[in-house]
């Protein structure tokens, strides 16, 4: 496929790597290619995808995150300005044709919508909905909690990241499963999977919901991202409909499944290291915040992200010439033994944790804390209410591929049956909707400081 | 001891304030962080060398 190379430029793409993070058996291999990748070469040339570089170490992805304008993050969907492919190698089939949000822009429009949405979302704008994320994941427990058994993936860790996405967004609640579906789906499967069609008919819905939703907070404002959004000016101008959605399918995509790999994967290591997990229930109060970091670091529910080279420049000590692609592996970074000893062990109390699991620079993960709060909120229930659940191996499902999310499609687990605190799931999401209208719960924290009251 | 953070590399990761609370305080708008004094209490100086340890964009200095 490659022209001789004449300019000399094939020169400059070393060292070289196979790289193929989609491939199946990636996640068994990962430990040990992270290994190859930091020993060797923590920047280096692929040429799978049509050819990229990978930067793996730690060092090199804060030199990315520093460079400024070298780097964009565009997306440009209808060839109108250079033709960037934005942060995904390759471009997903899913959602084509759309830029996923502010995540695929550059300043100054990407810091517009940050601006915008920061209120809704800083640690003091999260804190307030702590007794709402709550009351969810009892509901969740209390349906399964007399059974002695749960599907942590399907009965807890996607509903409750779901359920308070929409609330914030200001989208009703008991959509949530048609929001639900293509946010899980659309990740795991795999592109030539028959269930396709299937999927991408239900993220197509999803879409079309998005598109309702925008049009009913502007005829009736009511709180939320969604109505943030729908009032976004940049230098006086309205943003496109079409990247106004692009903007909330990010912020669904953001906030369903990431939280949910990191649930499962925390509750699935916590069964297997039950003295570790009696530690954490017994010093909560020390070692909830570093461990939540620890599982964030060790298993880095999103990956990484891609850019495109902007202008020719040289970063990290190589030279880059404009239009190259760079994968910034954010999962292969937290294993970098010059910044984590011991890389690859689980360290609840680990100090000095400076992971990349939100990414570095202008584009963390604006969802930081919502993803740390709802994960923190789920994991104490448990710890509270069934702290001797088993998870099974045999009915375990990862993701085929872990190109996109390192996530799980179920995590089957037995425990000591115990009894019911409140009403089920539907009941209980009714009365949160109420609580959400009546008290403008959506409402940035510019406008509404108080706490959530729930019954 | 003293601390400064930049606010240029600061993205509100909020690992220095869940290290050393009294010391770094939250933006309610957007998370970033920045030093309540400039000058450390004695008693806080580990805390806040931890801090700076656990910043991932090494956005915190101390002098």
């Amino acid at each position: 496929m490659t022209a001789p190379d004449t300019s000399g430029d094939e020169t400059r793409k070393q060292p070289r790597v196979h790289f193929d993070r989609h491939a199946p058996q990636y996640r068994d291999r990962f430990e040990e290619q992270t290994r190859e990748f930091h020993s060797r070469c923590p920047l280096a040339w692929s040429d799978t995808y049509g050819g990229h570089w990978v930067a793996a170490g730690n060092r090199e992805l804060l030199a990315f995150a520093r460079a400024g304008q070298a780097l964009s993050n565009d997306h440009d969907v209808h060839g109108e300005r250079r033709g960037y492919q934005g942060i995904s190698i390759p471009a997903p089939e899913r959602g084509k044709g759309l830029r996923g949000g502010f995540l695929e822009m550059d300043p100054p429009e990407q810091r517009a919508y940050r601006n915008a949405l920061n209120p809704y979302l800083s640690p003091a704008a999260v804190k307030r909905w702590i007794p709402f994320i709550d009351e969810v994941a009892r509901a969740c427990l209390d349906e399964r909690i007399g059974s002695g058994r749960i599907d942590f993936v399907d009965d807890l860790a996607n509903i409750v990241p779901a359920v308070f996405t929409l609330a914030m967004m200001g989208i009703p609640l008991k959509k949530w499963e048609l929001y639900n579906e293509p946010a899980h789906a659309g990740v795991y499967t795999p592109p030539h999977s028959p269930e396709m069609a299937r999927v991408v008919k239900a993220h197509m819905a999803m879409l079309r919901d998005i598109a309702t939703t925008l049009q009913e907070v502007r005829a009736h404002p009511r709180p939320g991202l969604a109505d943030a959004l729908a009032r976004l000016e940049i230098d006086g101008r309205t943003p496109s409909e079409e990247d106004l959605i692009g903007a909330l399918a990010l912020l669904i995509g953001g906030g369903f499944d990431t939280t949910t790999a990191l649930t499962a994967h925390a509750l699935d290591w916590l069964s297997r290291h039950p003295d570790e997990r009696t530690r954490l229930n017994h010093d909560r109060d020390t070692l909830l915040d570093t461990a939540t970091e620890e599982f964030l670091r060790y298993f880095t529910p999103a990956p990484g992200d891609a850019r495109t080279v902007a202008e020719d420049c040289v970063i990290a000590g190589t030279d880059f010439k404009e239009g190259d692609r760079v994968w910034l592996s954010w999962a292969m970074a937290n294993r970098d033994p010059q910044v984590f000893p011991d890389p690859d062990r689980v360290d609840l109390s680990r100090a000095g944790n400076r992971h990349t699991a939100f990414g570095l620079g202008i584009h963390r993960c604006i969802g930081s804390n919502v993803a740390r709060t709802v994960f923190k909120r789920m994991l104490l229930q448990v710890l509270d209410r069934i702290p001797d659940f088993v998870c099974d191996p045999e009915g375990t499902v990862h993701y085929e591929t872990i190109g996109v999310i390192q996530g799980m499609r179920h995590l089957p687990a037995t425990f000591t049956p115990g009894p019911r605190l409140g009403p089920g799931l539907a009941e209980t999401l009714e009365t949160l909707q109420r609580a959400c209208d009546e008290q403008g719960l959506a409402e940035p924290v510019t406008v509404r400081k108080a706490e959530a009251k729930i019954r | 001891m003293k601390v400064r953070v930049d606010p240029e590399r600061c993205q509100g990761h909020t690992l220095c304030a869940m290290r050393a609370p009294e010391v770094f305080e939250l933006s309610e708008i957007d998370g970033h962080s920045s030093p309540v004094s400039e000058d450390v209490p004695t008693d806080q100086e580990d805390a806040v060398v931890e801090a700076v340890r656990s910043c991932p964009e090494r956005a915190i200095g101390v002098f």
